[in-house]
């Protein structure tokens, strides 16, 4: 399973959409550190840390996640590696499971950027309030979101494999965020998969009055049958689409 | 006894009530080449995706180095080098680091060995060079380095020759009889230039509509191919009187062309009487060729009564 892991960072070297993943994941700090900067919203650390975790957690990370799965996943057939990896043989579930764990590194990698690259901005604008705490604080609630947000995303894996294009993924992701806008604040917020690893992570489900387990066990549904449609479509692996 | 590396026993591939491979018998003898023929839609890319695992029968059984595929899965296919219409790799990476990942996934990663295999197909100078700016021949060779890079006893080659250039063809069925005659791999190929099979091939498998309707030994088929008398001539028209005077029909035993050239398909041995009689009546005898059926022909003329 190591080897496998190694080969799909390999797979990623010169990948541009690595690269774009990374700016994705500098973009909300930048977008605060402007709004601080230019607008005067608020100049603590803490402000901060709270604003970039909850617009990239709720709102950047589902469409970035979005493309980031459709590129891992969906490669294999577009660029007709699928064929070629399946003949070496390799298992096909050692193949999918090798991709979920590169894409929770991905994640985790992306969760690194986005943190310190706040940090970064935090110090350019000259903000108060920083402590060790605040960071691991700040980092941990934005790992746990992430991490959670990475489980809701399997069904994304099954559509990736369905429709190799990445273009759906974009428009899915977009359109995810918007709904994701749109939900937030509203009482069944907690019972959205893709919402309520925020609220978790922050604790603003206390707000809601619902119970954390409800939406741990959602998170859970989504990734078990994400897991299961995937691993099924895998098993299937469509020659037309193989070829 | 001969030992068979590939034999399949009634194979079948229906998809959506469409049968696209019907119970076919195949039979690839050690260390031969075999070459499928057949036209597009034929079945010869779902035969070869069957044989390879990438698609599930519908019906029948795959025995592949003597064991059923089923059973022996990852023994049998660690042993086999394929390509399947075009290759497969990633855009971003070069050969060598798109070679890497398939020996490590395969695990004998040795980089003398993925130089070699460069070398072998003439990419040792483009082993830094990302896939994406490799032409299609290129990227075509990189795929038969991926193939053979773990010195498979078994290749499974759907149309490797697509677009090469002459040149490179030729490098590449060089290099595929010397795998074959040399190292004794086994090599199944299709591919859609006819005369490129009948090049390589020591067995051709010919398939239509899904069915493989014969499997012909090379030495066999030249015995197979229609031979005829080629007459080229002052007047045509007045030898096809003097042909039917002589008891020859017109469409059966000859033809006439819209250029006067008649072609005997019969009586070849009086090929010498023919011609004695054309002289005696006047008519200039321009040329006489002895000329054996194309493959394509074969094929077509084959295919259309079976």
């Amino acid at each position: 399973m190591i080897t496998f892991i190694q080969m799909e960072f390999l797979k990623l070297k010169r990948s541009k959409i690595f690269l774009l993943s990374l700016m994705g994941a500098i973009l909300p700090p930048l977008l605060m550190f402007i709004a601080v900067t230019a607008f005067d919203e608020g100049h603590s650390f803490e402000a901060l840390f709270t604003n970039v975790n909850m617009y990239m957690s709720a709102m950047f990370a589902v469409l970035i996640f979005a493309i980031i799965i459709s590129y891992l996943f969906g490669r294999e057939y577009s660029e007709h590696t699928l064929k070629t990896m399946l003949t070496i043989p390799i298992s096909r579930e050692k193949f999918l499971i090798s991709k979920y764990i590169m894409f929770l590194v991905w994640i985790v990698i992306l969760t690194v950027v986005t943190s310190l690259s706040t940090l970064i901005f935090g110090f350019i604008a000259g903000l108060e309030g920083l402590t060790l705490k605040l960071i691991i604080t700040s980092f941990s609630q934005l790992l746990l979101a992430n991490v959670l947000l990475f489980l809701t995303f399997s069904p994304f894996v099954f559509i990736s494999l369905l429709i190799t294009n990445m273009v759906p993924a974009m428009v899915g992701g977009a359109t995810l965020s918007l709904i994701n806008i749109m939900v937030y604040g509203q009482n069944w917020a907690p019972f959205v998969p893709w919402v309520c690893p925020y609220l978790i992570a922050s604790g603003e489900i206390a707000k809601y009055g619902a119970n954390i387990m409800v939406s741990y066990g959602i998170i859970l549904v989504t990734f078990l049958i994400g897991l299961a449609v995937s691993l099924y479509q895998k098993g299937c692996c469509n020659l037309k689409k193989v070829l | 006894m001969v030992e068979y590396i590939i034999e399949t026993n009634n194979l079948s591939k229906i998809y959506y009530n469409n049968t696209v491979v019907d119970s076919i018998n195949m039979h690839v003898e050690k260390g031969k080449i075999y070459g499928l023929l057949g036209k597009n839609g034929a079945g010869k890319t779902t035969t070869m995706c069957m044989l390879l695992n990438l698609a599930y029968p519908t019906s029948g059984e795959i025995y592949l180095f003597g064991k059923n595929s089923k059973k022996y899965t990852k023994e049998i296919y660690s042993n086999i080098g394929s390509i399947i219409e075009t290759p497969g790799f990633y855009e971003n990476l070069t050969a060598y680091e798109n070679l890497k990942i398939i020996s490590k996934l395969r695990k004998d990663f040795y980089p003398q060995n993925i130089n070699l295999v460069l070398e072998m197909v003439n990419l040792e100078n483009s082993k830094s060079k990302k896939f994406k700016d490799f032409s299609l021949g290129m990227k075509q060779r990189l795929g038969i380095a991926a193939a053979i890079m773990h010195n498979p006893e078994l290749l499974i080659l759907d149309e490797p020759i697509n677009g090469l250039d002459p040149f490179g063809i030729k490098e590449i069925r060089t290099l595929l009889k010397r795998l074959s005659h040399e190292y004794g791999i086994t090599i199944l190929i299709s591919s859609h230039i006819l005369s490129e099979i009948e090049n390589i091939a020591d067995v051709i498998g010919i398939m239509d509509n899904g069915i493989l309707i014969e499997e012909i030994p090379k030495e066999e088929l030249h015995n197979r191919l229609n031979k005829f008398v080629e007459f080229e001539l002052s007047d045509g028209y007045r030898a096809v009187e003097l042909l039917e005077k002589i008891g020859l029909k017109a469409n059966k035993d000859f033809t006439i062309t819209k250029e006067g050239i008649i072609h005997l398909y019969s009586n070849l041995e009086m090929r010498d009487k023919i011609n004695a009689l054309f002289v005696s009546a006047g008519i200039d005898v321009k040329k006489v060729n002895l000329c054996e059926e194309n493959l394509e022909d074969f094929f077509t003329r084959f295919v259309s009564n079976n």
